[in-house]
């Protein structure tokens, strides 16, 4: 199945249109797409400021989910969530191999990431996350993550 | 002999892997002659033949195959693919449509299900052009000849015109604006006739869009085989199967679903041909 022909159109319907505080930073190619996001509301911990998210297509998506991780640049900071470790990768079920679902889209995974944010209160990061970055050489998609508090 | 024969054909799928297809295809000649009643023989050599583009030579070879075994998806596959390469594009569709329904009453269907769907959308494309082509031809040829009336008809009134000058009853003032109004009708006329003719060009006019309702929410695309679940969603069978191999959820509600829960939507097929159908052309490409 073609990837590309569904990014392609994705794409076209992201330029019609596109929810508040969600935006295309770099869409070349199939392969890498980096999209930018903000949290509208007043929630302290994000407010002013946005953050990149970098995602990577395997060939067989829709059927498997893309690769999201938060991406620090001089402009946009790795948000703080108990959800998010301080290197991006992000703890969400939606984008692990269980969770995912092919109707998802770039569209969805930015809003469901966006209210990820704006619903938090903890200013914290997940538990071990200095071990974590310190020694994770997976891939995101490799990793089991352990869903131990689905509330937040 | 039927090892010889075997020991040939394991040989010669050795040289297709390579992308040697004229070695392949001697080699499964060879095999054919050692045993002439393996079906599976002829598909090989056909798909040999397919890449080295004798598509005649391939028709037969999935023929005798068809003959020797009647279920038999890859054979008509194969020969859908040359039919529609020597511009045969109904017999093409009609093998390839063979094809889709042996694939989908086969157990491990998905594997082949996407790019045999391809293909039949290949098949009706080629199909489409022909008959657009020649209602193109017969488009201008009628205009041709109404266009051509209209230039007689000027000629007479004009022939008319000429005569009464002639016999004295027009001045020559008048006559030649009468001659000019004569001129000016007729071409009013005949760009009446061009515009209404465009105009009636409904490719001008469609908008080119496919509804949402028409297209598979996985891939974004026109579906051909849709299928319900028993939520209501319908997804094209194809891409619905090989998320179900992957995960047996809706979709949607994540509920439990398996690929026995799916129903062919036979009302929507017919809505997404009958668009395809009248939209042809710029959709497949769409």
């Amino acid at each position: 199945m073609s990837a590309a022909r569904r990014l392609a159109r994705e794409l076209t319907k992201l330029h019609e249109h596109l929810p508040p505080g969600i935006s295309v930073a770099l869409a070349e190619g199939f392969q890498e797409w980096r999209m930018n996001i903000k949290v509208l509301d007043d929630n302290p911990i994000y407010a002013g400021e946005t953050y990149q998210l970098l995602f990577r297509f395997g060939n067989s998506y829709p059927i498997e989910p893309p690769e999201v991780v938060f991406k620090q640049t001089p402009e946009h900071p790795i948000p703080l969530h108990p959800h998010v470790y301080s290197n991006g990768i992000i703890c969400l079920d939606l984008l692990d191999r269980q969770g995912w679902s092919p109707v998802h889209n770039v569209e969805s995974i930015c809003v469901s990431l966006q209210s990820m944010l704006t619903g938090n209160t903890k200013r914290e990061r997940p538990p071990g996350d200095e071990q974590f970055v310190r020694s994770n050489r997976s891939r995101p998609r490799d990793i089991n993550f352990l869903f131990h508090d689905n509330d937040v | 002999m039927s090892w010889q024969a075997e020991e040939l054909k394991e040989k010669g799928n050795a040289y297709f892997k390579k992308g040697e297809w004229a070695s392949a295809e001697t080699l499964y000649s060879q095999a054919i002659q050692k045993n002439s009643s393996n079906p599976l023989l002829y598909t090989n050599r056909a798909n040999s033949r397919l890449k080295l583009e004798s598509w005649r030579d391939a028709i037969d070879d999935c023929l005798r195959s068809i003959e020797l075994m009647q279920e038999n998806m890859k054979a008509y596959f194969y020969l859908a693919q040359a039919q529609i390469s020597i511009n045969h594009p109904n017999e093409a569709l009609s093998s390839a449509l063979m094809a889709y329904e042996m694939c989908s009453r086969s157990k491990q269907q998905t594997n082949n299900a996407q790019t045999i769907s391809a293909l039949v959308l290949r098949c009706k494309k080629a199909k489409w052009e022909i008959r657009e082509r020649d209602r193109l031809r017969r488009r201008s040829v009628v205009l041709g000849d109404l266009m051509q009336k209209l230039e007689i008809d000027k000629k007479r009134d004009l022939d008319e015109l000429d005569e009464r000058v002639a016999k004295g009853g027009v001045g020559k003032i008048e006559a030649s604006e009468e001659r000019a109004d004569i001129e000016k009708n007729a071409s009013n006329r005949m760009g009446d006739l061009q515009t209404a003719f465009a105009i009636s060009n409904p490719k001008e006019l469609a908008i080119r869009e496919v509804p949402d309702w028409l297209i598979d929410p996985i891939t974004f695309e026109i579906m051909h085989d849709p299928v319900i679940t028993k939520n209501g969603n319908s997804y094209e069978r194809a891409t619905i199967i090989e998320h179900l191999k992957r995960s047996a959820t809706d979709p949607l509600t994540r509920e439990i679903l398996t690929i026995n829960d799916l129903r062919p939507n036979i009302a929507l097929r017919h809505a997404c041909q009958e668009f395809m159908e009248q939209n042809s052309g710029w959709v497949y490409d769409w």
